[in-house]
């Protein structure tokens, strides 16, 4: 914990009556970094933010902001969610229909107790750097999505809390719009200098957005790291089969050489590849590669297999082919259109992870 | 912590403003005289005298059939009402809606009052009919008569949760049903009603409940042949001893709270089950009528012949008595029409004040009583630890108690808690009563009002720094204004209505339209009766006509 | 010598001490005096039976003379009054004065010590079986008897006496199956006493009296006023054991009201009116009571608030005096004594009740 470390969670677990839904998870934010809580739903991401922000109860462990205990179940402490000073921005924004935008964005100063013209200085400025000065006097039903999200942003960061939440903060948007929304919150973040923590389901949206990745997996996390070491070097298979899009296929250890094993697959294929696993020869095991990774070859060889091409599907940006390996379907992409039939297929074994 | 203090406050003052007088009323039982007079020792002689009555038990079998009569006649009438009002394409659907409403609104004493007048003997449609027809077939003051018309009048409340539920539900079963064949009758029979049926056993309880409680009907109507139920029995006990027998009404009152209390703790868990089982179902497809083809003017006959017995018959029966000096056979009504009777309300200086009574209380007592469910419905708002559960029960309890006897109830307590007695004659005790007997009304009415607000609202106010007094002050209160405004009207009316609560606090300064109407008609003032009850039903109107105007949700 | 001035002093302190006091002097308080001594507490509280339009005459009769003394008349049932009565006085005090037509439960209340006495020359006036040591006092004098529906019954008809009364009912059992009513004395304090008068003054006919009822299924109601509006509107034909007085007062408006004061006996009920001892307006209330019984205050009950004047002196047909010209011997005054008690002890009550109701309801 050095003194550079903004956000600190100990430990902490939270369970809805008999249901544990956080089982022991630790994480540090960095100032001025960006870090993703990724996961399927039920991972419990959600409720670690909620739990940060003082929305959830957790009954054991620790949250510490700027060196200040904000909960610790050992010494009873339970700072209330409104005295935490931190700022959260909500999936669905949760901007007050009764007040207006100048109003939503100058509640929290008000509640400070700040001096009138200095609010309305403030908040100005705010919405002058989210570019939304021109609708002050608005109300939430009268914007678009993306303005109501601004605004969430903008009140979220008047008070200058030391760490941001935001929860699910591109879901709202339609694809198209995400891609753009993406970069641009990103690009906010680092421009004010914020420490930020995001959930998201989309790991596509984590790895464009964040510094630091946290995937959880049924309320721990299963590995943390950069959006890099997350895609490029998975610890288990819930991480590599969550990230990117993969080939998976079954089989049995045939061989281990060091670092490395060969592994006999059930349709037949056998390849050798990274050993993530300690399971002896004979042993069950799967193979995961990316799709990107497998590639069409002219001939065999080492970690080639002979495949049915089923069909080539057309993606706009690529084709995506089709192949029959036994019963497992294997797909790969390409630039052009291919014909089915017999062809051979590369499995990189530096590619392949055993798992 | 400091945050738990006010709540803690407000969660106390409630628990003793119900447990108080209900505890009076069970000590009351168990004591040999009044709990005043220091002759009075713990016996259980009130309830061996009671159990030995023949007019206990008499009471306690007509009370049943009452309820169980009710049920049978209300709840498939309000059943197939909701179907036909909401389901399909009947004509004049939207004008409707509002008469259907009215039996709610209208105070028992009122309506029973109107029957008389209409049906009784030698009410006007008894005279015309028997001028036509020779003779009337039916007696007003039966048993069955009382069953008939308690039935009748409770069908809105079915028709208010049945509507709700169907309306929750998508049209896509019953569209299936129509394909494969089925009429709109069968449509009704076999899909519709069975989907809703959790809803509907819910209402079962309620009806079923309500005939336990019931008042001013069968004190009007039961009278002349001595029909009793238990709540006409407790009242007729207040005479029969000659001397007060206060250990007797409460020993009959806590064995009317012994079958309410648990009725009460079934419905709310009926509630819970009806309203999950809805919300199972949420996809709320648009809804396209069905169309009921040549069925359509039964329907509508049905319906209106239902309006015309329930509605016009004891509204035209109290209109035109208010407005003739004599009546019977032989009397010819052209020549005995007069405003006397109103001349003789607007002069007596107890019914004016009786009359501005009724009106403030509804108006600001309403308000503050709204106000007071409000701080009560904060409390435990969102919060669902222990205190709320409490809450939630306590809520219920004044539901289970006669009107009368908590009336009493708070009699006793103004009387002798010290530094409330200055308050016993002025119209603050008569609101206290009729706040604590539609506790559970108005908290339903608020928490409606608080669940549309989303709890996201709520906690971005906690998150920026508000604590919850001033979420609520800032964020949830403002936002449920239209709600409180609507509880506030339905509220008005309740308290128009009400009748019972107030026969025991009647005194100067503390008159109220209902109970006066249940202390004038027990005189035989019938002329002011009439006056009295015509101002009544227009001020509930006036009430019904602004919600109506305002689009106030009548349905939870 | 000093014997006598420190016997003078005692007796200066004496004199002093009571009139700080206020103790009556030997000697009753003349009418200025007790109407000074009222007009300085300023307020009179009034719980009584009577309907507000009749109390009326008196009290507005009674503030135009003492201006200065705010009159609080509260109208209510008579047990309610005996209720909110004895609570009020539990709690500490009630009203000053009450005044009801129940005249069992006032005796009771007098009996057990709620009222203090007065005398007055007024109070003096009131016949012997009106006056119960001086704490209880009957102001009014009212006939009970029979109303019927004059446009249904012809009148020949028309009973004169109790036995006529039954022999009617005997004969024409048909016609009057289901219209006959009377007092529920299950309900009614009053209606309960009348009954048990009429069994202590009739005891020979009562049973006939109850049989010839049960016969026409007789219809029971709470009140005169109800019974009247039945009478009226011809949904009955025949009331038994009505006030006349109320009747009189209906039957001045309503051509179909008839009544017949029996030429047998005629039952003639009393207002009891008492001072209460816990009063806080004690002068007052004493001066109202002198104020009722007075010539004016009979005179005003007589003629305008339909009720019939007690005292002996004052004259006209409401009153006692030209009840007497028409009924003679038949007046059977209910006395204002601890007679009244007997039926309220609980078991005779109920004992009484229970034959009534099997008798006349067949239960």
């Amino acid at each position: 914990m050095t003194d550079k470390t903004i956000l600190s969670v100990d430990n902490l677990a939270l369970s809805y009556g008999s249901n544990p839904i956080l089982k022991g998870v630790s994480m540090q934010l960095r100032r001025g970094e960006v870090v993703s809580l990724l996961g399927p739903s039920g991972s419990g991401k959600t409720t670690l933010l909620r739990a940060v922000a003082g929305l959830e109860q957790p009954h054991q462990g620790s949250v510490t902001i700027a060196g200040r205990a904000i909960y610790d179940a050992a010494a009873g402490i339970d700072v209330p969610a409104e005295k935490r000073d931190l700022g959260l921005v909500f999936q669905s924004y949760a901007l007050w229909p009764h007040k207006t935008v100048f109003d939503n964005v100058a509640y929290p100063l008000k509640l400070r107790k700040v001096a009138a013209n200095e609010i309305v200085q403030r908040v100005h400025s705010a919405l002058k750097n989210l570019g939304l000065d021109h609708l002050a006097e608005r109300y939430p039903h009268q914007l678009s999505g993306g303005q109501q999200q601004r605004v969430s942003i903008a009140r979220a960061l008047v008070y200058n809390p030391p760490v941001i939440l935001l929860d699910e903060p591109l879901s709202n948007l339609d694809a198209k719009m995400r891609e753009e929304a993406r970069a641009w919150l990103r690009n906010l973040i680092v421009e004010m200098q914020l420490s930020a923590l995001v959930v998201t389901h989309d790991q596509s949206e984590a790895m464009a957005m964040s510094d630091r990745i946290l995937l959880l997996n049924g309320g721990v996390i299963e590995q943390q790291g950069t959006p890099t070491e997350m895609y490029g070097q998975p610890q288990t298979y819930f991480v590599a089969g969550f990230m990117g899009s993969n080939n998976i296929m079954s089989g049995r250890i045939g061989d281990i050489k060091g670092g490395e094993a060969r592994i006999d697959l059930d349709n037949g294929i056998s390849v050798w590849g990274l050993r993530r696993t300690n399971a002896a020869i004979g042993h069950e095991a799967r193979a995961v590669i990316r799709v990107e990774q497998a590639q069409l070859a002219d001939a065999g060889g080492h970690n080639r297999a002979e495949v049915d091409l089923a069909t080539s599907m057309f993606l706009g940006d690529r084709y995506e082919y089709v192949f029959h390996a036994g019963p497992d379907l294997l797909r790969a992409w390409g630039k052009r259109h291919e014909a089915p039939g017999k062809r051979w297929l590369e499995l990189p074994g530096d590619a392949v992870w055993i798992f | 912590m400091l945050q738990t203090l006010p709540r803690r406050a407000v969660v106390a003052l409630l628990a003793l403003s119900v447990f108080f007088p209900l505890g009076l009323v069970i000590y009351q039982s168990v004591l040999s005289g009044p709990f005043f007079m220091p002759a009075a020792a713990l016996s259980l002689e009130s309830y061996a005298f009671i159990i030995d009555d023949p007019d206990f038990w008499q009471a306690a079998r007509n009370t049943i059939a009452v309820a169980v009569g009710m049920g049978v006649i209300a709840i498939p009438l309000g059943a197939i009402l909701a179907f036909i009002m909401v389901r399909t394409d009947l004509p004049g659907r939207k004008w409707l809606e509002m008469p259907i409403m009215i039996p709610i609104f209208v105070s028992p004493v009122v309506l029973g009052f109107g029957y008389v007048v209409s049906l009784g003997p030698v009410g006007f449609f008894s005279v015309w009919f028997s001028d036509i027809f020779g003779s009337v077939p039916w007696n007003i003051y039966s048993l069955a008569s009382i069953i008939v018309i308690a039935g009748l009048t409770h069908v809105p409340h079915v028709y208010l949760y049945s509507s709700s539920a169907l309306r929750n539900l998508g049209s896509d079963v019953e569209e299936a049903a129509r394909l494969s064949g089925a009429s709109p009758f069968r449509v009704a029979r076999d899909v519709s009603i069975p989907m809703v049926s959790p809803a509907l056993l819910y209402v079962g309880v309620l009806v079923f409940f309500l005939g336990f409680e019931i008042f001013g009907l069968p004190l009007i109507l039961g009278d002349p042949e001595g029909h009793l139920v238990l709540t006409t029995y407790l009242y007729k006990l207040t005479n029969k001893l000659g001397t007060p027998s206060y250990h007797l009404m409460a020993a009959v009152a806590t064995c009317i709270i012994a079958v309410t209390f648990p009725l009460v703790l079934l419905q709310r868990a009926l509630l819970k089950t009806a309203q999950r089982f809805v919300a199972m179902k949420g996809k709320s497809a648009r809804q396209r009528p069905l169309a009921l083809g040549p069925w359509k003017w039964l329907a509508l006959a049905l319906i209106l012949a239902w309006l015309f017995v329930t509605v016009v018959v004891p509204v035209a029966g109290i209109a035109l008595r208010s407005v003739v000096s004599s009546w019977g056979q032989g009397v010819n009504l052209l020549e005995v029409l007069t405003l006397d009777h109103f001349r003789a309300v607007l002069e007596e200086e107890t019914m004016i004040r009786s009359i501005i009574n009724s009106i403030l209380i509804g108006t600001l007592g309403g308000a503050l009583a709204v106000g007071c469910y409000l701080a009560v419905g904060l409390a435990t708002h969102r919060q669902n630890d222990g205190l709320s559960r409490l809450v939630d029960y306590i809520v219920l309890t004044p539901r289970a108690v006669p009107g009368l006897m908590a009336g009493l109830a708070v009699f006793w307590v103004f009387l002798f808690v010290p530094f409330l007695a200055p308050a016993r004659s002025t119209l603050f005790s008569v609101w206290f009563a009729y706040a604590v007997v539609w506790l559970a009304y108005g908290m339903r009415l608020i928490q409606s009002a608080l669940m549309q607000v989303g709890p996201e609202l709520e906690e971005a106010g906690r998150l920026v720094g508000a604590s919850r007094a001033r979420v609520s002050r800032d964020i949830t209160v403002p936002l449920i204004r239209n709600g409180l405004l609507g509880a506030w009207l339905l509220v008005f009316m309740i308290f128009e209505r009400e009748y019972s609560t107030g026969v025991y606090l009647l005194s100067p300064g503390t008159e109220v339209i209902g109970a006066q109407i249940v202390s004038l008609w027990a005189s035989g003032a019938v002329d002011v009766v009439a006056a009295l009850s015509l101002i009544n039903m227009a001020l509930v109107g006036i009430g019904l006509a602004v919600a109506l105007r305002f689009g106030v949700k009548l349905h939870d | 010598m000093n014997i006598t001035r420190r016997g003078l002093l005692a007796g200066l302190t004496v004199v002093a001490l009571n009139a700080a006091l206020g103790l009556a002097p030997a000697h009753a308080q003349t009418t200025a005096e007790l109407a000074a001594a009222a007009q300085k507490e300023g307020k009179l509280v009034i719980y009584g039976v009577t309907d507000n339009e009749q109390a009326n005459h008196l009290i507005r009769e009674f503030r135009s003379m003492y201006p200065a003394i705010n009159v609080e008349y509260s109208n209510m049932s008579t047990t309610e009054l005996y209720n909110r009565f004895i609570s009020e006085t539990a709690a500490g005090s009630s009203a000053d004065v009450t005044w009801s037509s129940a005249m069992d439960l006032q005796i009771k209340l007098v009996n057990d010590g709620y009222a203090q006495p007065h005398k007055s020359a007024e109070t003096a006036r009131l016949p012997e079986w009106a006056n119960w040591k001086n704490e209880a006092f009957g102001t009014t004098y009212e006939p009970i008897g029979f109303v019927y529906n004059k446009r249904l019954i012809p009148a020949a008809d028309v009973p004169q006496t109790h036995a006529d009364f039954i022999k009617l009912l005997g004969t024409q059992t048909d016609k009057f199956k289901g219209k006959v009513n009377t007092y529920d004395p299950e309900k009614s304090g009053v209606g309960f006493m009348l009954v048990t008068q009429d069994k202590q003054v009739n005891a020979a006919g009562f049973a006939d009296l109850q049989k010839a009822l049960g016969a026409v299924q007789v219809k029971v109601q709470a009140s005169t006023g109800t019974m009247m509006e039945r009478i009226a509107s011809g949904e009955n034909l025949i009331g038994y054991n009505l006030n006349a007085a109320y009747a009189l007062t209906r039957a001045q408006k309503d051509p179909s009201i008839g009544i017949v004061m029996p030429k047998d006996y005629t039952l003639v009920l009393s207002r009891v009116m008492f001072i209460a001892r816990k009063a806080k307006n004690p002068n007052a209330a004493k001066l109202w009571l002198d104020f009722v019984l007075s010539k004016k205050g009979q005179e005003i009950i007589a003629n305008k608030a339909d009720l019939y004047a007690i005292r002996p002196d004052v004259e006209g047909e409401t009153t006692a005096s030209g009840l007497r010209k028409q009924l003679g011997d038949a007046l059977r005054p209910v006395a204002i004594n601890t007679g009244l008690l007997t039926y309220l002890d609980q078991a005779k009550r109920l004992e009484f009740l229970k034959q009534w109701n099997s008798a006349v309801k067949g239960k």
